[in-house]
């Protein structure tokens, strides 16, 4: 009897056990299953990142012996007291802060007026500017690159603030245009009808109407842009000549690329890099989920 | 007479629709203006000038000196071994990293939409490697796989097994670079096919279960065409970023040990900005930009017609 059970089951192929297997209602057995391969990919993707902290708050006598746990003798801020007293770190990171924040409401408030045209207006070309938009997404930044610092030379705009904003804002621009206008398009017109017979212009629907009932997607865009800026080496590094202009990623190449690395110091300052675009993604993460999943992936 | 006056009403009326169209025609593109200004000063125009400069000779150190030398350039990447090398390199990480990527985003997509508690944590916390800047990540697993005491290395040298400065090593630089772009977009893709997956109706599912489907067979015929939308979106726009990318090589290994990550992005970039070439580097800038183009409109001519 058992025997004749055992055949059987073994006489199932394997697609058909793990079909049976996938059809079970959620289960216990199921559930763990799912939290399994949740807790694998979760320490490939967090580990390193969650490691790299933990050996912030450690002393360099941790990080340079054979131990992979420190004690909690071990511990210590003063990898944070160092890294956030030093001058240059502190320069840098206000230049990142100011270049982000003023890409991002430049990007914004170009993208709004834009996406608010293309979302709003028929007009011949229209159709062409929103695919040459989408289109610079596909050139190589390299190839761009070479004329374009030519350019900025030319026009006095290399080593400077404004140089480098308007690079990353024309970095963000189609993104930020094509999303928003995916955000407009889902307002209903008949709102527009409506303002118009109060009177209301275009310009005081765009500011009534179309920005108050767009904010996520405005969020969503606006922190598409923040991490773009914010995350940027390649251009920085041709525009920024001098400290006064040189952004975090820069720094931390600059700091990376010694030839004695003090990774204690080194992993703060990362750390310390990247906690303005988590803290930013912790505020915006349902709106950025939500959006790939309406907004941003619908298509043009 | 009252059909002149309807006539007259007609034509006012068309006067006036006319106006309205014109000024709302006038306002439609005043308000892209400033957008299509800073595109067309910043990257279009640049465009044209890469593209010109392919065909030209010029050197960063004097960039008004060009002297046209027609197809030259192009036809010095059929003897550079290192342009060749990097191409190779170029096209095999992209192919790698992006197969990974998808099939990876999958699994996690399929896991992440399960109603188990704790999911939607799981889901925002596992973005994160997608958040950070491109640099930290680099630090992160230069740190890791350091030469002396890196985490990597003091677990191999527990389980007896050797230890190496990884990011120097040939045959090992190549795979961490793959890893690191995996690592950073999995998530991504995870996401977006979860969202996708998320808006089939449940019905079709009991629809199928009732015809005596598997969760195979539903996967098959049900999941993966509905979320072949997303799924193009997703492989075309990384197989773009994937293939321009400069700074996560740049950052890692340099192109490095003896070129063995060495990619377009970053040879173009050495050429143009530490040996001066700057026409043979957009040479190679253009090539990179068409073989995008033949990709992108041979994938979505594909996509379009299943």
């Amino acid at each position: 009897m058992a025997t004749e059970t055992q055949s059987t089951a073994t006489d199932r192929t394997f697609a058909q056990r793990l079909d049976a297997w996938l059809d079970e209602d959620m289960s216990i057995r199921r559930a763990m299953a799912v939290y399994a391969i949740i807790g694998v990919f979760m320490l490939f993707l967090l580990l390193p990142v969650a490691y790299m902290i933990l050996a912030t708050f450690t002393s360099a006598e941790f990080l340079y012996s054979p131990r992979l746990i420190p004690a909690l003798s071990d511990l210590t801020l003063a990898n944070y007291q160092a890294i956030l007293s030093t001058g240059l770190f502190q320069q840098y990171f206000v230049n990142s802060m100011v270049i982000a924040t003023a890409t991002t409401l430049l990007t914004l408030t170009v993208g709004t007026l834009a996406g608010y045209s293309l979302s709003r207006f028929e007009y011949p070309g229209r159709q062409g500017i929103l695919f040459t938009f989408l289109g610079t997404q596909m050139l190589p930044l390299v190839l761009i690159l070479i004329p374009f610092f030519l350019l900025m030379f030319s026009l006095n705009l290399v080593d400077s603030y404004v140089g480098i904003i308007i690079a990353h804002s024309v970095g963000g621009i189609p993104l930020g245009t094509w999303l928003l206008k995916g955000y407009f398009d889902d307002i209903p017109e008949s709102l527009d009808e409506a303002a118009k017979m109060d009177g209301c212009n275009h310009l005081d629907i765009l500011a009534r109407i179309i920005v108050p009932l767009s904010l996520p997607g405005i969020a969503v865009a606006g922190f598409y842009t923040f991490i773009l800026s914010w995350n940027d080496f390649l251009l920085v590094s041709i525009l920024s000549q001098t400290a006064a202009t040189r952004t975090l990623p820069f720094g931390l190449q600059l700091f990376q690329s010694q030839n004695t690395v003090a990774w204690e110091l080194l992993l703060t300052a990362a750390t310390v890099t990247m906690v303005p675009v988590v803290l930013l993604f912790a505020l915006v993460q349902r709106w950025v989920v939500e959006g790939l999943a309406s907004g941003g992936m619908k298509g043009a | 007479m009252a059909t002149s006056t309807d006539a007259r009403t007609g034509l006012a009326r068309y006067g006036h629709e006319f106006k309205t169209f014109l000024s709302e025609t006038w306002l439609g593109y005043a308000l892209i203006l400033p957008a299509v200004l800073l595109m067309g000063v910043i990257i279009i125009y640049p465009t044209f000038r890469g593209i010109q400069l392919a065909f030209f000779e010029a050197s960063l150190l004097n960039p008004g000196q060009m002297t046209f030398v027609g197809l030259e350039n192009f036809a010095e990447m059929l003897s550079d071994a290192t342009f060749k090398s990097a191409l190779w390199h170029t096209v095999l990480l992209t192919a790698v990293a992006v197969t990974l990527q998808y099939l990876l985003g999958l699994a996690l997509a399929l896991v992440l939409k399960e109603k188990v508690p704790g999911a939607s944590v799981f889901r925002s916390l596992s973005m994160i490697t997608w958040v950070l800047p491109v640099i930290v990540m680099v630090i992160i697993f230069r740190f890791m796989l350091q030469s002396g005491f890196g985490p990597v290395n003091i677990v191999m040298a527990k389980l007896g097994l050797e230890t190496a400065a990884w990011f120097g090593r040939p045959g090992v630089a190549f795979p961490l670079v793959v890893l690191m772009h995996v690592w950073r977009n999995v998530p991504f893709y995870a996401i977006a096919l979860m969202a996708a997956m998320k808006s089939i109706p449940e019905t079709q599912y009991e629809a199928a279960r009732l015809d005596g489907a598997g969760p195979l067979e539903r996967f098959r015929y049900i999941t993966l065409p509905q979320i072949s939308y997303v799924s193009m979106i997703m492989i075309v726009l990384h197989v773009i970023f994937t293939f321009n990318n400069f700074d996560i090589v740049f950052l890692s290994t340099g192109g490095g040990p003896l070129g063995n990550t060495e990619v377009m992005a970053t040879y173009i970039y050495k050429t143009a900005f530490q040996q001066y070439a700057l026409g043979y580097g957009a040479s190679m800038g253009v090539v990179m930009l068409l073989i995008m183009m033949a990709f992108t409109v041979v994938y979505v001519k594909l996509e379009a017609r299943d």
